[in-house]
């Protein structure tokens, strides 16, 4: 059973994604028989878990996969909302934090890297809605980018707030299955801005000028052939990573119950 | 930058348009508005938002978007600049955006995809679409340019003067139009009169009328008055080619007498003749030169055709007058700083504008260089010009009677001309027609001449001047040496002087010394002391 602090600060609420639609971040990454599928999306868990099967079957059929992707889609995407359902019984007390998030990511051809600053206490903030502002202001053609960046969002935000549920801290020291890696370890950092300095009657809100390329969306488009080298680079990643990953899953698995 | 909001003093402050709905905003005050749709700033919910964040976020916005106000703010270029949640951020702007602070009229612009790293907004074109709500009109009194983008799709200009408004009836796809009265579809068909102008019946009548008058000057009057009432009852008549052709003819055979070529004319009033003169190309150029001729040949004709019309009105007394200074040759000096304004009078009226800066500088140097030397410069470059080709002269004698009209004064003021002068009277009349074109570019090149004459007058003048300076500087130069020099050998004679001085005194110094030893030498001898030895006398007497 997992235990749990009383909450210390404010007023604690219970485990949800602190956005204004509680979905989650789901990221498929699956290899069988040599072929490869990767995808990444957001998924409302109150939907039925007939939805999950429906949509596994509807996606190999759209993109032509083998029949095996089927149950393995359908189960990691379970497993995945599983683990969102674990957290939701849980109090998380969330304090005012103004963290900074990272975009830092390739779709297709395009690749964005951004740094801008997310306050998780804003339940009513909206993924989706930055993500169609970033595309729409940089004019980016490739419809794909604006659901990616929202699932990147999305992802950083999840981890910051499972993050917060202080008697989860033990178990998920490591994990490295989701993308966010980094992230985790600038939140971990407790890079967060300090609003009493910033905030308060002195200080402005404001950047320095000279900053303000630090915090400036970056967009660049790259070539086939950059896209090529980088998507086999990636695949050589990916797959020594899996190898590391299901050693620690199989230890932490060991471990965890109990 | 911010906007008064009292309105006063607009010297040096922008002004930018927003709409009226949106009248509330006030730089150094929150309002209500503000409050009630941005309720996380005000409510005290959290540290990072509070009234002053908020301040700070919009006046940041609105002065980043007024630094350009045609271009499109985004969302992503701000953001980057500004400490906080991007959703609150997001927020605040599009509140800002909604009550028109910002991005208010301008068209989001189509940018390409190729552009990397931070996004460069290019806006194509001007905002041609964009419409001025009749809701949104602003009525703040900081807004001074209302609608501004609005305001420019309603602004026309001025219909230009086309080749049509002033060629029109030359062009030969017009129906008949009656000479007279103008009108194109007359019920009693059209009379060809003796000159080819096509007149519709009704106005034949009239004409038939006017045709029997004699054409003395005593009866023009009644010709105009006929023709004014032709013409009164219509519009204006157009003029055909024929017509045109005739008042052509008129002005070169009798200048200005107005009377004369409405007669010629025949089928239109003296004002009508003068304002189809100004209306052609030319025309006032031709009326311009053409002064000076009709003069004369009034002068010649002694006509007492008192009734001028002429734009360039000169009571004929005056001109008899000068006619007799013209034998007279005189030259004095009032005329002389006349002559420069001929240049300047002359010119401006009959030359076409691409010459007139051309003048202007003329006029310029003149004035800079002085009169006089302006006229010798002009008269200089006259006499050059004339020299040069035997039309020029023509042209510039003729000229100078249109200079006497426009002066009222004595005209000859350049005697080489004069030669030509009496000749000339009688040749002008033929010689004028074909000159007028020409004259222009004669002009030009007297201008001009005149122009490069009074600049080498003046810096001739120049010239000289500095070599003086140099002459007064040299000497002075010269002066200081040679002062030196004399300073230093009174000096010196000063130091002989003394020097000499003092070897007087110690001549008499050492002369004294010897009387004194004489004198003791004496009493030692008196007083019985024994004779020294001579190889006993002191030293410095033997060595001396």
């Amino acid at each position: 059973m997992r235990s749990f602090h009383p909450g210390a600060s404010k007023a604690p609420m219970k485990f949800r994604m602190p956005t204004a639609e509680n979905f989650v971040p789901i990221r498929l990454d699956l290899d069988i028989d040599g072929q490869r599928f990767k995808d990444a999306f957001t998924w409302n868990p109150n939907d039925p878990d007939s939805e999950v099967n429906n949509f596994a079957k509807r996606t190999v059929k759209d993109l032509k996969l083998p029949p095996t992707f089927v149950t393995q889609i359908a189960q990691s995407i379970q497993t995945q909302l599983a683990e969102f359902h674990s957290y939701e019984g849980q109090e998380m007390h969330i304090k005012e934090k103004i963290v900074p998030l990272k975009i830092d990511l390739r779709v297709n051809n395009t690749v964005i890297r951004d740094q801008f600053l997310w306050d998780i206490s804003n339940l009513e903030s909206d993924p989706e809605e930055f993500a169609r502002t970033f595309c729409k202001d940089l004019d980016i053609g490739d419809p794909e980018v604006g659901p990616a960046i929202a699932v990147s969002i999305r992802e950083q935000l999840y981890e910051i707030a499972t993050q917060s549920i202080s008697s989860a801290r033990e178990t998920r020291v490591g994990k490295k299955g989701r993308r966010g890696a980094d992230i985790v370890a600038n939140s971990k950092a407790g890079n967060t801005v300090d609003l009493g300095k910033l905030f308060g009657s002195k200080g402005s809100v404001i950047r320095k000028r000279k900053e303000w390329y630090l915090y400036e969306p970056i967009v660049d488009i790259l070539s086939n052939e950059e896209v090529g080298a980088l998507d086999a680079r990636e695949e050589l990643n990916a797959r020594l990573k899996r190898k590391l990953d299901e050693k620690e899953e199989s230890f932490q698995t060991r471990y965890s119950h109990g | 930058m911010p906007p008064s909001s009292e309105g006063s003093d607009l010297a040096d402050r922008e002004l930018y348009s927003i709409p009226s709905s949106a009248s509330w905003f006030r730089w150094d005050d929150i309002d209500d508005t503000e409050r009630r749709c941005l309720p996380e700033f005000f409510d005290g919910s959290s540290t990072s938002r509070n009234p002053r964040v908020y301040k700070e976020y919009r006046d940041f916005i609105i002065s980043k978007y007024r630094e350009d106000p045609t271009k499109c703010i985004t969302f992503t270029e701000i953001r980057k600049s500004m400490i906080g949640d991007v959703g609150y951020l997001h927020k605040v702007f599009l509140f800002l955006e909604k009550w028109g602070l910002i991005n208010f009229g301008v068209k989001v612009p189509k940018i390409s995809v190729e552009d990397a790293g931070p996004k460069v907004v290019v806006e194509e074109g001007p905002p041609a679409d964009v419409q001025v709500v009749p809701a949104c009109i602003p009525q703040r009194k900081l807004v001074g340019m209302a609608s501004s983008v609005g305001g420019e799709n309603g602004f026309k200009l001025p219909p230009l003067t086309s080749y049509s408004d002033v060629f029109g009836d030359w062009l030969p796809k017009r129906g008949l139009v009656c000479g007279i009265c103008g009108d194109q579809s007359a019920a009693g068909g059209y009379e060809s009169l003796q000159d080819g102008v096509m007149v519709c019946s009704k106005c034949s009548k009239n004409n038939s009328q006017a045709d029997g008058r004699t054409t003395e000057d005593s009866n023009h009057q009644v010709d105009d008055d006929a023709k004014a009432e032709g013409s009164a009852n219509n519009v204006i008549s157009a003029w055909t080619d024929a017509e045109t052709l005739l008042l052509l003819e008129a002005v070169l055979k009798h200048g200005d007498d107005w009377a004369l070529i409405a007669q010629h004319v025949r089928t239109k009033s003296k004002l009508d003749c003068i304002a189809r003169l100004i209306q052609l190309p030319f025309g006032e150029h031709i009326l311009g030169s053409i002064n000076g001729t009709c003069a004369n040949s009034n002068l010649i004709t002694q006509a007492t055709d008192v009734k001028k019309q002429s734009l360039i009105n000169e009571p004929p007394q005056e001109l008899i007058k000068t006619d007799l200074h013209i034998q007279t040759d005189e030259k004095d000096l009032v005329e002389e700083p006349m002559a420069e304004r001929p240049l300047k009078r002359r010119c401006l009226p009959s030359f076409v504008h691409v010459a007139d800066s051309l003048i202007k500088q003329v006029a310029g140097f003149s004035t800079v260089a002085g009169a006089q030397i302006a006229t010798a410069a002009a008269d200089a470059a006259i006499v050059a010009l004339c020299s040069e080709n035997i039309s020029a002269r023509k042209h510039f004698s003729i000229n100078k009677y249109g200079e006497n009209d426009l002066l009222y004064t004595n005209n000859d003021h350049n005697s080489g001309l004069k030669i030509e002068d009496q000749d000339m009277e009688l040749h002008k009349q033929t010689v004028v027609s074909e000159k007028s074109l020409s004259a222009t570019a004669f002009q030009v090149r007297a201008a001009i001449a005149t122009a490069l004459g009074a600049v080498a007058a003046r810096a001739k003048l120049l010239a000289d001047q500095e070599e003086r300076e140099i002459e007064l500087l040299m000497a002075s130069i010269i002066e200081v040496q040679l002062r030196k020099i004399q300073c230093k050998i009174k000096h010196f004679e000063e130091l002989e002087s003394m020097m000499e001085h003092e070897y007087t005194l110690l001549q008499k110094v050492k002369e004294s010394t010897l009387e004194e030893w004489v004198t003791v030498l004496q009493q030692a001898f008196q007083a019985g002391i024994p004779r020294w030895s001579d190889d006993e006398l002191p030293k410095p007497f033997t060595t001396m």
